[in-house]
């Protein structure tokens, strides 16, 4: 029994939904990095969905590649937010206003 | 002379052997004296690049690299690679050059600028490594490898920007910075993933061909919105208006050598990106009339918000790098003249011209950009403030420096005094003669009121009395160098321009279909 296409994009688009209100409503840094993998892999989903679709490899090896990057963006992340706390005392984003926003 | 056809990538494979050199130069040597080295690699590495593309273009990539017998390319055309991954044509190794320019001017610079700093090796292979991207940006051919490559160019630009991990302002500005790139990164994957789930494919030829081929309207929504996330991707690379609130944190807070190099060459490459996609995968006539999807209103309006309010924002700064942030951004809004005049009702003979000449502008920006960033890299490491009082009688103290840094101004504000004038007059006269009067009108106004917050610097340096305590003590050798070669490239760009657009130019029309 094959799920339809459409119900596919319809989770896609609600795990996207969830990182973005996660992205604009939480104050701490780390919240913020688990939000934006929910958005990444609301991607992944659809590559993958639409992978079988289509009937092609493409969409399954890019949602690999968007692992890893995803992956390496954490990385990076972490260290901004570690020299974040080491300065501001905290990994909280709004205590960051040296400069006017 | 035959050579590999891989060998069309040099340049990209040049920028990554660099990075990897100073890293392992640091990696046996790590001690802080050798920063002439590393400095010096990365120079020479970005050299050699712009050296070989320079090459490229000037043998046509055609000659240097004839098709294979049974491939049925043409002669001269594009360069595959990677089945059709990559593409080297005229386009990508013109901005090969620009990143190449600029990487080469970051370099020299920054053996001052990082005098007492450590860590050096990392930062001098980071800027390769993002350079790597940059110059892979344009020659992205499928949206995967784009997706690739402004990740490549995207991270190491985080750490750079927050390089200083003592600095306040520096972390925080490596913040904000990385918080909305990896928020539009996300966004952007997104888009690409609506598309292909859309179209089936990721290649941009196999998008267009998907596309012109569509007849279930069922999905075509899903289509809409995705093509609207990928322009918002591309907005966040180019600091373009709905994205543009990072950059002048990011620009204002990193290591001023930094924010020339995102201003600069990153903003090109992602220009490079934004117009491959939305020309070859994306055709306007395709979207427009089988799709009823009209990206070019989308582009005009973004190119009028991004001029006018890059411009007005930039108006009332107190602070220098600040204001060159957002005339950064107010430029960003010219280019975007390039892609909002590709209405499938502009006359075709006009629109390689137009869009041949937001390359052009976005190769003297490379220049005249760098300059003024590389300026203001150097009064900080004289240790002067950041607002205009501060600039006050600096030409008595450095007058070399501070007309090179003149020329770059007014050379951005537009005056026939660099390269700036003759690509933004091309860029505003290709648009009244594609039927795009008003965009034109808007960008002439937006340039004459940048001519005020420019000469605000100007007048400061020259006119006004310098205060008692003004001293130089220090001439940092590199960073003169860097300006004075800044400002140089700007002039002599008015000498060359009749070569470089004519590049530009064909660069653009081998991109555009049925030309």
């Amino acid at each position: 029994m094959a799920v339809p296409v459409e119900y596919y994009l319809l989770l896609s688009a609600a795990v996207f939904c969830v990182g973005l209100f996660g992205i604009l409503t939480r104050r701490n840094a780390l919240m913020f990095l688990m939000s934006v993998e929910l958005m990444l892999n609301a991607a992944n989903i659809n590559f993958v969905a639409f992978s079988q679709y289509w009937g092609n490899l493409t969409g399954q090896v890019f949602a690999l590649f968007v692992l890893a990057l995803a992956a390496a963006e954490v990385a990076i992340g972490i260290g901004i937010i570690l020299v974040l706390y080491r300065n501001f005392g905290d990994v909280d984003v709004t205590l960051a206003r040296e400069m006017r926003w | 002379m035959a050579l590999p056809r891989w060998t069309a990538l040099a340049p990209v494979l040049l920028f990554a052997l660099t990075g990897m050199l100073v890293l392992l130069v640091d990696t046996f040597f790590p001690d802080t004296r050798r920063r002439s080295v590393l400095s010096g690699l990365s120079t020479l590495g970005s050299l050699a690049a712009v050296a070989v593309s320079g090459w490229f273009i000037l043998s046509g990539p055609g000659t240097a690299f004839p098709p294979a017998p049974d491939s049925g390319a043409t002669e001269g055309g594009p360069i595959l690679l990677f089945q059709g991954q990559l593409t080297v044509d005229a386009m990508a190794l013109l901005f090969f050059v620009v990143v190449g320019s600029v990487a080469a001017l970051v370099s020299i610079a920054s053996y001052d600028y990082l005098e007492e700093h450590s860590y050096q090796g990392a930062y001098y292979s980071l800027v390769m490594l993002a350079a790597t991207g940059m110059a892979l940006m344009a020659t992205a051919n499928s949206l995967a490898v784009a997706f690739i490559a402004l990740e490549l160019s995207s991270l190491p630009s985080y750490a750079l920007v927050a390089y200083l991990k003592q600095n306040r302002g520096s972390v925080e500005a490596g913040l904000k910075y990385f918080l909305v790139g990896a928020l539009s990164s996300a966004v952007l994957v997104y888009g690409i993933s609506l598309v292909y789930g859309t179209t089936g494919a990721l290649g941009f030829d196999a998008v267009a061909a998907a596309l012109s081929g569509v007849d279930d309207a069922g999905l075509n929504g899903a289509l809409g919105v995705g093509v609207l996330m990928v322009l918002g991707g591309f907005a966040f690379k180019t600091a373009s208006v709905p994205f543009h609130f990072w950059a002048p944190e990011a620009y204002e807070g990193s290591p001023a050598p930094i924010s020339a190099f995102l201003s600069s060459a990153s903003k090109a490459a992602g220009f490079a990106l934004a117009i491959r996609v939305f020309v070859t995968a994306f055709p306007p006539e395709v979207m427009l009339e089988t799709l009823g999807i009209d990206w070019v209103f989308a582009f005009q309006v973004l190119a009028i918000v991004t001029m006018t309010v890059g411009n007005f924002a930039a108006a009332t700064q107190e602070e220098v790098k600040r204001m060159l942030a957002y005339s950064s951004v107010g430029h960003a809004g010219y280019v975007l003249i390039g892609l909002a005049a590709l209405a499938p009702t502009a006359s075709g003979a006009n629109t390689d011209v137009v869009l041949g000449a937001s390359m052009m502008h976005l190769v003297v920006y490379g220049f005249m950009n760098t300059g003024a960033f590389l300026f203001v890299a150097m009064v900080e490491y004289w240790g002067l403030g950041r607002t205009f009082e501060d600039y006050n009688g600096l030409a008595t103290r450095a007058p070399v420096a501070c007309l090179a840094m003149t020329v770059c101004l007014f050379s951005l504000a537009g005056l026939p005094i660099g390269g700036g004038f003759m690509s933004k007059f091309v860029l505003f006269f290709g648009a009244v003669n594609a039927g795009f009067w008003w965009l034109a009108a808007v960008g002439a106004i937006n340039s004459a009121l940048s001519l005020y917050y420019y000469a605000r610097v100007v007048k400061a340096m020259w006119i006004e009395d310098p205060a008692d305590d003004l001293e130089i003590t220090r001439q940092p050798l590199g960073l003169y160098a860097a300006v004075v070669a800044a400002a140089l490239l700007t002039v002599l760009a008015l000498p060359a321009f009749g070569f470089v657009s004519e590049v530009a130019v064909d660069a653009a029309a081998s991109l555009l279909p049925g030309a």
